[in-house]
């Protein structure tokens, strides 16, 4: 007999799903539509509509340079982590069992602490071993936070990775260096890439650890924050819908490369 | 003639386990040579341990008149097949296949020509650019083999390659196997459990069992005059007639089989009167009957159970002495005989001899 009863927890998780999608999209539609708004302040009706705001943006030469400070702190903090990150890896699965979970913990203890926490820790660190504020710092601080992620995203890799394969390798006559060159690291080439994709997400994204280690050359967060504080205007929206855009745009095609690579 | 790979004295064992105890074996140039054994009986040790992925607590193995025991495996001239064939996935079956053959400094050249050669024998040519994650199970095996031949070792290991692919596919492997065995004229190191596959395809078995060697020769040798009731279990289907022996009379021995009087061939062992001993009868030596036989033993039985497999019928007969034995039979043999006393006969010829361990012990 068919239920001819309607499947109401069927219907409740699909208007769940939308109600929360609704909740999440409602304030970045807000955002990027108050962008072109052709007016001072920030409030609704739009009324009249204008790429000024965006012109403006882009030629702002503090902008740029927020930009581009962001984007070389993150490209530093995504080659040390990753490097960091997949030796840490690497030990975990030559280790026996007992100590593969002792080193994991301590790898991914970043991860879980609070960004207070670490930020305040580290600058305390810093200043104990009189280094300077600033760009090292906040790198450093950078990499910290992303070495668990690239240690867990290669570490599912790794283990998934038949044993023979290495030995194979060797075999056929490659030395413990070769091997990891011309076998490993292509078979982790997909895990570390999205790793990447995330840790370069994580730096751009950060404000808490960047505010407490940087010095006096703002990041793209720190910028949008100065400038909220001088009150709301069209043209941080418009900052925030290119930030926005770009990153997402990034993360997919970064979500999509791996997913390829990783059906193959 | 030199053989090309010697064990001498090896002995490898994990904590308190022995995987391999005391091996002495020699493999001959050319030879299509199996480790045949259960799980655990050291066959995948010995051939790990000749491919340099584990190093023997003591003794010593030889390679081309080296010593190679403690060379790591990038230095020494074997390559291992594995069982599930470990390819490169990101690289083309025809990189997989120069693997070997670039570390070992080949110009580009010379390798497009071998890795064509060795493509064509297995008639994979226009798979070369494919990765290995588009080829068929059949098809990576081969890609698999012949990445390991490329750069001409001096023996090809094999560690149960067979045992992913499914029976057919298996049979024409095995075949194929052999006659690339042949062609290449490589010593070939083959590791199996599969007593069939060892049957097929090898000039050599070495049967082991708890990391000793049980017995070597070839497979007719092996099937026919087992040494021990280990290899007459594990090599083909058997009927054990456990029995005393009664007297010896040069090459024949007349044993008393639980009443029954057997006269059994020659085994390797010389049987005194009294002594326990065990009469390997294999099932498809049995012969049945309405009539009294003429062969040299007989015993009156009946069928209790009848399987019909195609080509031959699985009998289970208890003989007059409540024993049972199988037997194997053409259908049409047994066409006539339904549930009345027959015959059972098998010759002299068709059984050895071998010591009962259980009384020896």
């Amino acid at each position: 007999m068919r239920n001819l009863v309607p499947d109401f927890p069927r219907a409740a998780l699909t208007a769940f799903y939308w109600a929360f999608l609704f909740y999440l999209l409602l304030p970045l539609t807000l955002m990027m539509a108050l962008s072109f708004k052709d007016a001072n302040f920030v409030s609704f009706p739009i009324g009249n509509l204008t790429l000024d705001w965006y012109a403006k943006v882009i030629q702002d030469k503090q902008f740029l340079e927020a930009c581009l400070y962001s984007i070389g702190i993150a490209a530093a903090s995504t080659l040390a982590a990753t490097i960091i990150g997949t030796w840490i890896a690497m030990l975990i699965v030559a280790e026996g069992i007992r100590w593969q979970v002792v080193i994991f913990a301590l790898a991914v203890l970043p991860a879980v602490v609070p960004g207070m926490i670490s930020a305040i820790s580290l600058r305390i660190f810093i200043s104990t071993i009189d280094m300077p504020t600033g760009t090292g710092a906040i790198i450093l601080g950078h990499t910290v936070h992303s070495v668990p992620f690239v240690v867990v995203m290669a570490l599912t890799r790794l283990r998934s990775m038949p044993k023979n394969m290495v030995d194979a390798a060797r075999d056929l006559g490659a030395d413990n260096i070769v091997a990891f060159l011309r076998v490993t690291l292509p078979y982790l080439a997909p895990a570390l890439f999205g790793g990447m994709m995330f840790c370069v997400l994580l730096s751009i994204d950060d404000f808490v650890r960047t505010f407490f280690l940087g010095g006096y050359r703002a990041t793209l967060p720190m910028l949008i924050f100065a400038k909220v504080q001088g009150g709301m205007s069209p043209e941080i929206n418009a900052m925030a819908t290119l930030v926005l855009v770009v990153t997402t745009s990034f993360g997919l095609y970064a979500e999509f490369i791996t997913r390829r690579a990783r059906t193959r | 003639m030199d053989p090309i790979v010697t064990f001498e004295n090896v002995t490898k064992s994990y904590g308190t386990f022995l995987a391999v105890e005391d091996l002495n074996l020699e493999i001959e140039r050319g030879k299509f040579v199996t480790l045949l054994g259960p799980s655990g009986c050291g066959k995948s040790t010995t051939l790990r341990m000749l491919g340099g992925f584990e190093v023997p607590n003591s003794g010593r193995i030889m390679l081309s008149g080296k010593d190679v025991t403690r060379v790591p495996p990038n230095k020494r001239n074997v390559n291992i097949v594995f069982q599930d064939y470990a390819l490169f996935p990101h690289l083309s079956v025809a990189r997989n296949i120069a693997f070997g053959l670039e570390l070992k400094g080949h110009d580009k050249k010379q390798i497009h020509r071998r890795v064509s050669e060795l493509l064509e024998l297995v008639q994979l040519q226009e798979f070369a650019h494919r990765i290995p994650a588009e080829l068929s199970g059949g098809q990576r095996q081969r890609v698999a083999l012949m990445r390991a031949l490329a750069p001409d070792p001096d023996v090809l290991l094999l560690d149960e390659p067979l045992s992913a692919l499914d029976a057919k596919l298996r049979q024409q492997m095995q075949m194929e196997l052999k006659s690339i065995q042949k062609t290449t004229g490589k010593t070939f190191l083959f590791v199996t459990h599969d007593q069939e596959e060892a049957l097929t395809m090898s000039d050599q078995i070495v049967v082991m069992n708890k990391g000793k060697i049980e017995q070597m020769g070839d497979p007719t040798a092996l099937y026919s005059q087992p040494s021990s009731t280990f290899v007459a279990n594990f090599i083909g289907e058997t009927n054990l007639l456990r029995s005393k022996v009664q007297s010896v009379n040069g090459d024949l021995t007349a044993v008393d089989w639980q009443g029954i009087t057997v006269k059994a061939g020659p085994g390797a062992l010389l049987p005194q009167p009294g002594d326990s001993i065990n009469v390997v009868l294999r099932p498809e030596s049995i012969k049945c009957s309405l009539s009294e036989p003429s062969t040299t033993n007989k015993a009156k039985g009946r069928i209790r159970q009848r399987v019909f497999k195609g080509n031959h019928t699985s009998l289970m007969i208890e003989v007059a002495n409540g024993a049972v034995l199988n037997a194997l039979v053409h259908p049409s043999d047994i066409a006539q005989i339904g549930d009345q006393d027959i015959w059972v006969g098998w010759n002299t010829d068709s059984t050895t001899l071998i010591p009962d361990k259980h009384a020896a012990e």
